[in-house]
C-alpha cells in the first residue's frame, strides 16, 4: 500500500519535469523568435499559445491520475 | 446506524484533524444522502439539488439576469446615439474579444455569426462559475453561523455552507460541456460540408488501403479523446487551485497538533501558510481566466478544423 502511494508521487513528479521542460522549450522559442522579430509578436503567442494548453493538458491529467491512485487505495 | 457505545466513544474521543477528509469534503460534491433540497427520483435520475448544482443554478440566474438587464437597458437608450456605458462597455469588451480573437481566426469569416454565440456563452458561463468559486461567500457564512447566528442543524442555510465550492470543479458539469463541444463539431462539420461529407472529411483521401486500417481508428478515437481531454483540463485546474490552498492552510492545524500547541500552528500560518495561499489565490485569478478562455478556444479550434478539414 505505501509503495502505490511512492509510485503516485514519482509520477507526479516525472509529469512535472515533463511538463516543465516542455513549457520552457515553448516560452525560449518563443522569446528568441520575439527578440529577433519584435513586430510579429501578437502572431507568435497566438501560434505558441495552444500546444501550450494542449501541454498543460496532459501534465494536468497525469495528476488527477496520481491523485485517482492515492484516493483508490485510501478506500481499498 | 452505529452501534450506541461506538457513538459515544466518537463523540467523546478528542476531535483528530484529518487532513486529507477535511480536503475532500470541501472539495467534493455533497452525497446523494445529504443533499441541500430533496426532490423524488424520476426514471431512476436522483433530481435532488447537491450544493454543485446549487452553484450552478445561481451562475445561470446571476447571468440571465446581469446581462439581459444590462443590454435591455442599452438598447432602450435613443436609437441615434446608441453610446455603451459603464458596465455596458466591459460587457461589449468580451463580446469583442471572443468574436475577434477567439472565433474569427479558427472558425472563419463565413461562420463567425453562426459560431460567436455559442462560444461567447461558452466563456460567460465558465469564467463566471469560476469566479464564483474563487470567492468565499459560503466560508464567511459558516462562520457567521459559528459565531452569531447559531441556527438549528437542519436550517437550509447551516446545509448550504458548506457548499459554495466551483462548480466547475465537477467532472460532471465540464464533461456536459465537453458533451456540447462534441455534439457541435459534428453539426458544424455537416453545416459545412453535409452529414456524410464530413465523415469522409475525418481522414484524409488518396492514400494505400492498408494505411486506413490504422487511420481511422485513430480518428475515431481522437474525437472521444478531445472532449475527455477538455473535461480533465477544466475540472482538475478547478479543483486544482481549491486543493493546493486547502492543503497549505492545513499545515497550521498539522503542525499544532504535531507540537500539541496552538502557537506553534498559529506561527507556521504566519510565516508560511497564509502569504503562500495568498499567493496561490492571485495565481487562481489568472488560472480562472485562462481556462474560460483555453475551453473556448479549443472549442473554436475543433469547429474550425470540421469546418476548414483540407483532405
Amino acid at each position: 500500500m505505501g509503495i502505490a502511494f511512492m509510485g503516485a508521487g514519482l509520477g507526479l513528479g516525472l509529469a512535472v519535469i515533463g511538463a516543465g521542460l516542455g513549457i520552457g522549450k515553448l516560452a525560449a522559442g518563443a522569446a528568441e523568435a520575439i527578440g529577433r522579430q519584435p513586430s510579429a509578436a501578437a502572431q507568435i503567442t497566438g501560434a505558441v499559445n495552444l500546444p501550450l494548453f494542449l501541454l498543460e493538458g496532459v501534465a494536468i491529467l497525469a495528476e488527477v491520475f496520481a491523485l485517482l491512485i492515492v484516493l483508490m487505495n485510501k478506500a481499498g | 446506524m452505529l452501534q450506541p457505545e461506538i457513538q459515544h466513544a466518537v463523540q467523546t474521543a478528542p476531535e483528530k484533524f484529518n487532513p486529507s477528509e477535511t480536503i475532500i469534503g470541501h472539495v467534493a460534491n455533497s452525497g446523494h444522502d445529504h443533499p441541500l433540497i430533496h426532490l423524488p427520483t424520476w426514471m431512476g435520475i436522483d433530481f435532488s439539488v447537491t450544493k454543485h448544482v446549487l452553484m450552478l443554478w445561481l451562475v445561470a440566474a446571476f447571468l440571465f439576469v446581469a446581462i439581459t438587464w444590462l443590454v435591455r437597458r442599452y438598447v432602450r437608450q435613443d436609437a441615434d446615439r446608441l453610446v455603451p456605458s459603464g458596465t455596458m462597455n466591459a460587457l461589449e469588451a468580451i463580446v469583442e474579444f471572443v468574436r475577434d480573437s477567439i472565433a474569427l481566426p479558427n472558425v472563419g469569416k463565413k461562420w463567425v455569426r453562426t459560431w460567436t454565440p455559442l462560444l461567447l456563452t461558452f466563456f460567460v458561463f465558465i469564467l463566471a462559475s469560476n469566479v464564483i468559486g474563487l470567492i468565499p461567500i459560503f466560508d464567511v457564512l459558516a462562520l457567521l453561523q459559528h459565531t452569531v447566528l447559531h441556527l438549528p442543524e437542519d436550517a437550509f442555510l447551516v446545509r448550504v455552507i458548506h457548499g459554495g465550492t466551483t462548480a466547475t470543479g465537477n467532472y460532471n458539469v465540464t464533461a456536459a460541456l465537453a458533451t456540447i463541444t462534441f455534439f457541435v463539431v459534428i453539426i458544424a462539420g455537416s453545416k459545412a460540408h453535409g452529414f456524410v461529407k464530413h465523415w469522409l472529411n475525418l481522414a484524409p483521401g488518396g492514400l494505400a488501403w492498408p494505411l486506413y486500417i490504422i487511420l481511422i481508428p485513430i480518428e475515431i478515437m481522437g474525437m472521444f479523446v478531445r472532449p475527455f481531454a477538455l473535461t480533465m483540463r477544466l475540472a482538475a485546474n478547478m479543483t486544482g487551485g481549491h486543493l493546493a490552498l486547502l492543503a497549505i492552510l492545513s499545515f497550521v492545524f498539522i503542525f499544532a497538533e504535531l507540537f500539541g500547541h496552538a502557537a506553534a500552528g498559529v506561527g507556521v500560518g504566519l510565516v508560511l501558510s497564509v502569504p503562500l495561499s495568498v499567493g496561490i489565490s492571485a495565481l487562481e485569478i489568472i488560472v480562472v481566466l485562462v481556462q474560460a478562455y483555453v475551453f473556448t478556444l479549443l472549442t473554436a479550434v475543433f469547429i474550425g478544423m470540421a469546418i476548414h478539414a483540407h483532405h
